[in-house]
């Protein structure tokens, strides 16, 4: 009973890091995309949403 | 608990975007536009003074709106949305990105925290997201209107990047941890970028109208907090909503 209980704590604290880890990634790049991206067409498709929410732009 | 997160920011960063796109299109969008009418202004009479640096003719190509003013001949032409709706629908698709991308960083920080998201908490992590990366950095680098022109670029995203990094830990330590000696460092943290200070802020003379800069950095913040807002209420109640199918197929899954 206590190694299952064990067990299956040990199963969620895995899957919780992965999920942080996974979120946490994911968030960083689809945020620099549309907030730091240096490519110039990056640029220009967000240039409206940057000047906005305050992101330094040009 | 990886797909719940996923999909409650997915819905929340979706959300978020559905208003705030609507909020920029009828606030700030038409401050942006007026704004480049007076760059394009300035830009044209440095343009003949000087050859257009690269910099600068990216620049031009943005706000010339595709037409080829006599720019150097061997930069190529950088791609851009087209006047218009298009350029509305790519604010709406940055904006989607942005608030997507916002709201896994929430999910993933209240996680990590243990917090379970209930629409309220999530509001409150919310908003020391909207200090954090909206305020705390507007408060050095206020938000800009094209043609105001400040310091070198890569100067000012490390120090907004270091101010909304300094701001998030400071906050953390003293609304989270709280204890005498955390709240200090907190308040440290959140002070030290001003006091380095912010790269310089535009000094350079312009035609555009005081009045109207104030009311964009007005306007911008607003949005900016109703954008952060929406992605933290919308989150907790989606991550309740997604947890409510999971319940039946046990506690594990959660």
């Amino acid at each position: 009973m206590t190694t299952a209980i064990q067990t299956l704590s040990g199963t969620r604290t895995n899957e919780r890091l992965s999920a942080i880890v996974l979120a946490a990634f994911l968030g960083l790049g689809l945020v620099f995309c549309a907030g730091f991206a240096p490519a110039a067409a990056l640029h220009n498709a967000a240039h409206d949403f940057r000047h906005t929410q305050n992101f330094p732009c040009h | 608990m990886i797909s719940r997160l996923l999909s409650a920011a997915l819905a929340a960063g979706f959300l978020a975007a559905v208003v705030t796109t609507g909020l920029q299109l009828s606030l700030t969008s038409p401050l942006i536009l007026e704004a480049e009418r007076y760059e394009t202004r300035d830009a044209q009479a440095a343009e003949s003074r000087s050859p257009a640096l690269p910099i600068v003719h990216a620049h031009l190509q943005r706000v010339h709106g595709g037409h080829d003013h006599g720019a150097a001949p061997d930069a190529p032409r950088e791609w851009q949305p087209g006047e218009g709706l298009p350029r509305m629908a790519f604010t709406g698709l940055a904006t989607l990105i942005g608030g997507v991308g916002y709201a896994l960083l929430l999910g993933a920080v209240m996680l990590a925290l243990g917090r379970e998201p209930t629409p309220e908490r999530a509001l409150g992590f919310a908003i020391a997201g909207f200090l954090s990366v909206a305020l705390a950095p507007g408060l050095g680098l206020p938000p800009e209107l094209p043609g105001s022109e400040a310091a070198p670029l890569a100067a000012r995203q490390a120090w907004w990047l270091m101010t909304a990094v300094a701001t998030g830990m400071g906050l953390y330590l003293i609304a989270i941890r709280r204890a005498a000696i955390s709240i200090v460092g907190g308040l440290v943290l959140i002070v030290a970028p001003h006091v380095v200070g912010a790269p310089e802020v535009a000094a350079t003379k312009s035609e555009l109208p005081a009045g109207l800069a104030a009311q964009f950095a007005a306007r911008s913040l607003a949005v900016g907090f109703v954008f952060w807002a929406v992605i933290g209420l919308a989150y907790g109640w989606a991550w309740q909503v997604f947890g409510r199918g999971r319940a039946a197929n046990g506690p594990a899954r959660a």
